[in-house]
């Protein structure tokens, strides 16, 4: 019997389809068509093709626009946002408009145009999330904004237009809908327990068979949610209870390196190459700090259509239930 | 400057994006898998599961023809149970899953069904919902269509929508309802028919008017081209409309969907039907849903991928202006 699962934090039902789950060997996904390096403005040498660098994380001394650099951070040459002006409102008739306010950056993870984060060093993985903080700390200084997006599209499926390898910041001047959906959610769970809803989750998967659990480590856990809205979907959350990402320290930094290396490389090795998205669920900005909150990066890999029925319901339909996806990551 | 607008209804914000602006032949439609045997033809009527309705032709062949979905994420028989597992909830998937085929013939778009078939196709979903509506268990019944493989409609290339009932209320319904109702209590005015007198004064964003519909690009769609059709006279049912209405949507629906198929060269669509959910009073029931909500349909034609920013806050970028998808839609 088919199960629909309510997810603890929002308000989000799946249907888990259990009569005969799906495979990796199931899911038709279309190999990346790779176009090579070619007038690439990511990588070395091209450095003049993106707009002037904000920041770069290099081990040798270098000048800003040049090669050797290890990580490389340039505004978004078509920002869906732009930082010039002051915050704008009118509304017409029962509209509403808000002018274009806010920061696209791109973060270029590595210079190497066809390595994906599997591919990569540890240390190289612990400058992509350095680069990632760093980002986060100067933006908020610009009080206008209020919440800072850190996210990663993969492949042409999962939105990505360059094959470069790079993950994406937005600053947005107000707090998204799904953000808030989730603040909401985390907070009446505190106030009716006094406690964190992730720190549960983290406690009932560890004293319960782990049987969705990846990978444990001394600060980490992956693993794929119980409400999963994606096949494959993996969860990777600190086990200290913190708020903000932006804290985050030195050692944590080591060791979320090496836990999302190790969770991309596993989910690699299950499906092949395959599209997919990150985001980093974190805290808003300049506002109160959410005492309830607890950061966390979602991995959501695309091997099916998101269709007709997902945007009629908001729910979602899941062919690998999440405890099969866990057995076949663990065992790989 | 990028524009940000909001949503009458769900309060959901859009990006439009002045700086990737795109024009109809910038986009494209990809190739699709090779097709499988159709199960959906006259004659192969023993490849899908017993049909549970029809709408029989003059030389008694069928016309429309509604069958359970080979692979169901719900099914209606056995008792409903909910439970509690941790900080986990669940419920077994009892529910509706049909096909409903709209043509015998081998076509595989819905705009090159006669009109005829069209009604015949309304009328199921119609007579569908009403007789669904008996069973106690259920809440809400989602009517949509997946055309084409990237919009989800997998590789067999006949013309059908599919039906799915919910034993629970599902959320984007919900934020629907709670916005017009959020509205109707301010302003004591249904937002829909707001939008209706608004669109039809300024015209910039009508594409038809006709038959007792109004087509329109909604002010803050989610997608470049996505249309709404609205009927002119208030309901918040679907299942209430007349025959000389049901006729009026089967030619206004055609005319768009061929509107959409020749300016953007067949692009794969969704569609969604937006209904007001069984009305059972209980306590604390809704009253005012009869005033405040308003059915319509949604088309999203698949041209733009979402990807990490849509997923992380659940707003969307949109590349082209609204006011000119209409202007290339009246004039397609």
């Amino acid at each position: 019997m088919p199960e629909l699962r309510k997810d603890p934090i929002v308000e989000r039902w799946v249907v888990v389809y259990t009569e005969e789950p799906f495979y990796p060997k199931d899911f038709q996904i279309t190999p990346f068509a790779w176009k090579g390096t070619n007038n690439c403005p990511f990588c070395y040498g091209n450095e003049h093709l993106t707009p002037p660098e904000i920041e770069a994380i290099s081990e040798v001394w270098r000048a800003p626009n040049t090669p050797n650099w290890k990580t490389r951070v340039v505004p978004n040459k078509f920002p869906a946002l732009r930082i010039e002006g002051d915050l704008d409102k009118k509304a017409i008739g029962v509209y509403d408009f808000l002018n274009g306010i806010g920061a696209h950056e791109v973060i270029i993870d590595n210079p190497d145009h066809f390595k994906g984060i599997p591919e990569l060093s540890d240390l190289e993985v612990e400058y992509i999330l350095k680069s990632y903080r760093s980002r986060s700390l100067d933006l908020r200084k610009d009080r206008r904004f209020k919440y800072l997006l850190i996210f990663k599209n993969v492949g042409f499926e999962a939105g990505a237009s360059l094959e470069h390898g790079h993950s994406q910041l937005i600053a947005l001047p107000m707090v998204p809908k799904n953000v808030k959906e989730e603040l909401k959610g985390a907070k009446t769970y505190y106030e009716f327990r006094e406690r964190c809803i992730f720190c549960d989750m983290i406690s009932f998967e560890e004293e319960n068979g782990h049987e969705r659990i990846i990978i444990e480590t001394d600060n980490f856990i992956s693993f794929c949610p119980f409400s999963s809205r994606f096949s494959f979907e993996v969860w990777i959350a600190p086990k200290e209870h913190l708020a903000d990402f932006g804290q985050i320290s030195d050692s944590l930094i080591k060791d979320l390196a090496k836990i999302l290396k190790e969770t991309l490389t596993r989910l690699k090795k299950v499906l092949g190459e395959h599209p997919y998205n990150y985001i980093i669920h974190t805290s808003p900005v300049n506002t109160e700090v959410p005492f309830y909150y607890h950061w966390h990066i979602e991995i959501m890999p695309k091997l099916t259509k998101v269709a007709g029925f997902e945007w009629g319901s908001g729910f979602y339909l899941v062919f690998t239930p999440p405890e099969l996806a866990a057995k076949l990551l663990k065992e790989t | 400057m990028p524009e940000l607008r909001k949503d009458p209804v769900l309060g959901r914000w859009v990006i439009i994006s002045t700086e990737r602006s795109k024009r109809p032949e910038d986009f494209s439609t990809p190739s699709s898998p090779p097709e499988k045997e159709c199960p959906f033809c006259l004659g192969k009527e023993n490849m899908t599961p017993p049909e549970v309705f029809s709408i029989k032709g003059n030389q008694g062949n069928w016309r429309v023809r509604v069958v359970p979905a080979k692979k169901e994420f719900i099914k209606k028989e056995g008792e409903l149970w909910k439970k509690g597992k941790g900080p986990y909830d669940l419920i077994n998937g009892i529910g509706y899953h049909e096909i409903i085929i709209e043509t015998p013939n081998h076509i595989a778009n819905m705009a090159d069904l006669d009109e005829s078939h069209i009604h015949d196709t309304l009328l199921t979903y119609c007579l569908r919902i009403k007789d669904i509506a008996k069973d106690e268990r259920m809440k809400y019944v989602l009517i949509f269509k997946n055309y084409g493989f990237t919009a989800g409609g997998g590789t067999v290339k006949h013309s059908r929508s599919q039906l799915i009932a919910t034993p629970i209320n599902l959320k984007r319904v919900k934020e629907e309802l709670e916005g017009s109702k959020f509205y109707f209590d301010y302003h004591e005015r249904c937002v829909f028919c707001d939008i209706i007198n608004q669109e039809l004064n300024n015209k910039e964003r009508v594409v038809l008017d006709q038959d007792g519909f109004v087509v329109l690009v909604p002010f803050a769609p989610r997608f470049p081209f996505e249309i709404w059709i609205l009927p002119k006279r208030h309901s918040p049912d679907y299942c209430k409309i007349s025959e000389e209405e049901l006729w009026g949507l089967s030619r206004v629906l055609k005319k768009v969907l061929f509107k959409m198929k020749t300016l953007l060269k067949d692009p794969h669509y969704n569609y969604v039907l937006h209904t007001a959910p069984f009305r059972r009073p209980y306590p604390g029931y809704w009253s005012t849903i009869e005033e405040d909500y308003h059915w319509h349909i949604e088309i999203t034609p698949n041209l733009s991928r979402v990807a990490g920013f849509e997923w992380g806050t659940g707003f969307y970028i949109c590349p082209v202006l609204p006011e000119e998808a209409a202007k290339f839609l009246r004039e397609a």
